[in-house]
């Protein structure tokens, strides 16, 4: 077999996912790492999700997005599989703000905390770009505490190596 | 036959980045239990207290986490509320990165947004209490 396998109806590591024999031209699920489909103009509402700010904004026309009666084995939406309109969130970082905030820096974390809510708020407003450049402001605060908490930890081994040397000596 | 075989590959190579993750943090926190931060020299201390005088919302964490390691709960709680609180949400975001990356998705949901202002407010208003007399049970 020549493709990476995990179309293979019959491999057992295949990621779940629910069945859609409908759909045999279905696109080969993506890899992690794999570059994510351009976002959408608007987040969908992702039933059992947190998509935020789409309160009643199912319209009235739209069929539901839960399956078709045998579809979606797995409680997830039918016809909607992820990478699709819905798409990916650009990152928050909030780990990394919530560690920032507190193991380093508070004046960072802080900042690393306000990027990663106006990351979620303007994905969930629809604002993609606005998210994705607050996205890359949390990264870099991200990068700026651990770069800081590196250096500082160096420093002061550096500094404390120093002080038994020299009083040992 | 080789598709078992790339699915697998596949699937440790997405766990790696959890794996290390998890290994590295774990790592950390049996230094802080090992290496008692209640010993004045051990550690560095925090730069915002040590420049302004004033205790950050992060203040006493390591004591916080090495109080964890020994079973010591409520003085865990006493020295920072706020990082013990932070333990079971960072270990569920972990539980949820490393399923997507088990399955292979991508993340589709986020937390809404009120959340994290709510966050902020409380971590700012956690930093101010514990400084202010009436807050003295949350300073360490």
């Amino acid at each position: 077999m020549s493709d990476t396998g995990s179309n293979d109806p019959y491999d057992p590591n295949r990621p779940r996912q629910p069945e859609q024999p409908e759909q045999p031209e279905q696109p080969q699920e993506p890899r992690w790492g794999s570059n994510p489909p351009p976002p959408p103009e608007a987040p969908q509402s992702e039933p059992g999700g947190w998509s935020g700010g789409q309160l009643g904004g199912q319209q009235p026309g739209t069929p539901p997005p839960y399956g078709a009666p045998g579809a979606g084995q797995y409680g997830q939406p039918y016809g909607q599989p992820y990478g699709q309109p819905g798409g990916t969130p650009p990152p928050n970082y909030l780990v990394w703000a919530i560690l920032s905030t507190i193991f380093c820096c508070l004046p960072l974390g802080i900042a690393s905390i306000v990027f990663a809510a106006q990351v979620n708020g303007k994905y969930a407003s629809g604002d993609i770009a606005g998210a994705q450049e607050a996205s890359r402001k949390a990264k870099t605060f991200a990068v700026w505490s651990a770069g800081i908490g590196v250096v500082v930890a160096v420093i002061y081994i550096l500094v404390v190596i120093v002080a038994v040397g020299t009083g040992s000596s | 036959m080789t598709a078992h075989v790339v699915s697998r590959t596949r699937r440790g190579a997405a766990l790696a980045a959890p794996l290390g993750v998890a290994t590295l943090a774990l790592a950390a926190v049996g230094l802080v239990a090992a290496v008692d931060p209640n010993e004045p020299g051990h550690y560095p201390t925090c730069p915002f207290l040590a420049v302004t005088g004033q205790l950050c919302p992060g203040c006493g964490s390591l004591r916080a986490v090495h109080a964890m390691t020994h079973g010591d709960l409520a003085a865990a709680l006493g020295l920072n509320l706020l990082t013990v609180l932070a333990v079971l949400p960072l270990a569920v975001i972990w539980l949820r990165w490393a399923r997507r990356r088990w399955a292979g998705i991508s993340r589709t949901d986020i937390a809404p947004a009120p959340v994290l202002w709510t966050l902020l407010v409380v971590v700012l208003a956690f930093g101010l209490l514990r400084n202010l007399p009436v807050g003295a049970p949350l300073a360490p």
